[in-house]
């Protein structure tokens, strides 16, 4: 295991700002780093600002101010250097839709500078690792949503980056490919990559992230691990009431310790308080307005209470 | 040298130029179905040369354009663009491949155009060359469009308005004996020592020579090449 204290950063990102003149919006004022072997998280809500910080990173984009740094070369001045040191997948993958898999891959690793006999192996390695193998000769337009994502993911590690950058890059997996892909993530880890992975799957962060930072309205609003995060959260609960039938739970939200109530299909959150005799005012709650309760579960806070938290307090701040 | 699996841009338009056995035979028979007729027929031979090179100058301008705004909507050109390959690179491969593959388009029709009009090896050759360099030059317009727009229609719009001039500039249809002015700038435009060495293969003597259509429609092409070529960065860069 890399001790990711002891090393320079492989991404350090400096007072980076770029903002849209069209709409406002985009990022300023961001300031992270990321050291090798880490995995760290970039979430916030649509708008936030994420996909702007991507583009800058991933070099699509100069930011206006600001720089940042990809395992020491300038991402502005020293472009070919960094995107060599950097492998990409873009939340929205697309190929040559007439090239096989293979081939689309295999470009792709060439054209990082991977030689053939390597790229020939490694990418052997990743298809039979993702599921593709059996569907390498067949043409990319072919693939379905996920084994596109899959694909990209390949497409995004063969030629052995020091820092990935990867945007949304579970969502659309199967179950299996999930666990295959996280798995993967956590030994190029353990091998020294740093990983930055732009994500609202609030599981997947939370099980892959070392560090997370929450972007909102363009700007760092917290910086931390999920632990971190979580123990601010000491003494919230969450209450998840499976409900037979809809109810109407505005009246939920008067009740003393109650801070948020949501619905998720056929549960019922209540984001609360500690406090002795809340479950019991809650149930009381939702039976008194109509509710049949067939299922009941009162949780310990999760990363998904953070960002409920976080986007909450800082709506309520633009208010 | 392998092609397939491709391992640069040009190899991998070139893979799937190949790839696709219907769309290839297409590409391969409307150059014959539109030029060996007109060869074949008795219509005077400055319109058979003209019909040639309107063909020529379709082919190359709204194939690379199309193309790579088709390629720029998708997103992958903008993936690619984020490799470390020089968007110059990436964008003399584009402009090269497609004027090759154009060529390869063209060469039937034209190797029975050479069949049905023997002419000195002289001529052939130069109309072969200024063929090469007008496709050269068409595929530069198409990709100096691509910089402005990324709707394919808009191409065909912007492409109309930029060859209508050249096209009469070098004298396909009207302006086939220019003065002045006219003159001057038809010997700026590659289609038009096309036009003229097309005109001397039909059998009609133009005054043109030889060496002329060798050496300047290319150098001309090389310029223009040069220049999309320095659009690169722009070209790549994400539209929003």
């Amino acid at each position: 295991m890399i001790d990711i204290r002891k090393t320079p950063p492989a991404l350090e990102v400096e007072n980076v700002a770029r903002l849209y003149k069209s709409s406002g919006r985009g990022v300023s004022g961001v300031s992270f780093d990321v050291q090798p072997g880490e995995v760290f998280g970039l979430m916030g809500p649509n708008g936030s600002g994420k996909s702007t910080l991507l583009r800058v990173l991933s070099t699509a984009i100069v930011p206006e101010s600001g720089s940042f740094r990809i395992v020491g070369a300038d991402g502005v001045g020293e472009k070919r250097e960094a995107r060599t040191r950097m492998g990409l997948m873009v939340d929205r993958p697309t190929h040559y839709g007439d090239l096989t898999g293979w081939a689309n891959a295999y470009f792709f690793a060439r054209s990082y500078g991977v030689e053939e006999k390597k790229a020939e192996s490694v990418l052997a390695g990743l298809f039979d690792y993702f599921g593709l193998a059996e569907y390498r000769d067949d043409k990319a337009k072919t693939y379905s949503y996920g084994m596109g994502k899959k694909l990209a993911l390949i497409e995004a590690m063969s030629h052995g980056p020091d820092l990935l950058l990867l945007d949304e890059p579970s969502l659309g997996l199967d179950y299996t490919s999930q666990l295959a892909y996280q798995k993967k993530i956590r030994e190029l880890a353990a091998s020294g990559v740093a990983i930055l992975i732009a994500s609202n799957q609030v599981d997947e962060v939370e099980a892959l992230c070392d560090r997370v930072a929450f972007l909102h309205k363009g700007r760092l609003a917290a910086l931390g691990t999920p632990e971190e995060f979580v123990s601010t959260l000491e003494g919230v609960r969450r209450i998840v009431a499976t409900l037979r039938n809809p109810v109407e739970y505005g009246t939920l939200g008067g009740i003393a310790g109650v801070e948020r109530v949501a619905t998720e299909g056929r549960d019922l959150v209540i984001h609360c308080a500690e406090r002795p005799g809340l479950v019991a005012d809650v149930v009381a709650g939702i039976v008194g307005a109509g509710g049949d309760i067939t299922d009941l579960a009162v949780r310990r806070p999760s990363l998904e209470d953070v960002y409920v938290k976080l986007t909450g307090e800082a709506l309520r701040d633009e208010g | 040298m392998k092609v397939n699996p491709p391992d640069t841009y040009w190899k991998k338009d070139v893979t799937l130029f190949f790839g696709k056995r219907f769309a290839l035979l297409i590409k391969m028979l409307y150059p014959m179905a539109l030029i060996v007729p007109v060869a074949a027929s008795d219509i005077p031979t400055q319109y058979a040369a003209a019909v040639i090179g309107i063909v020529a100058v379709m082919a190359g301008t709204f194939g690379a354009g199309e193309s790579l705004t088709v390629d720029l909507n998708d997103g992958i050109l903008m993936r690619v663009a984020l490799t470390p390959l020089s968007p110059r690179r990436i964008v003399f491969e584009i402009l090269a491949v497609n004027a090759v593959l154009d060529f390869i388009q063209l060469l039937p029709a034209l190797l029975i155009v050479y069949a049905l009009n023997p002419a000195p090896l002289v001529w052939i050759l130069a109309a072969t060359v200024a063929i090469f360099a007008t496709l050269l030059t068409a595929n530069c317009i198409g990709i100096f469009i691509a910089n402005f727009t990324s709707s394919p229609a808009d191409v065909l719009l912007y492409a109309t308005a930029i060859l209508a001039p050249l096209i009469y500039v070098s004298g396909f249809f009207r302006n086939q004996n220019p003065t002045g002015t006219l003159a001057a700038l038809r010997d700026f435009v590659p289609f038009a020592y096309m036009n003229d060495s097309l005109k001397e293969v039909f059998g009609l003597s133009t005054g043109a020579i030889p060496l002329e259509v060798f050496v300047y429609p290319i150098l001309i092409a090389a310029v223009l090449a040069l220049g999309v070529c320095l659009t690169a960065p722009r070209l790549l860069s994400p539209r929003f």
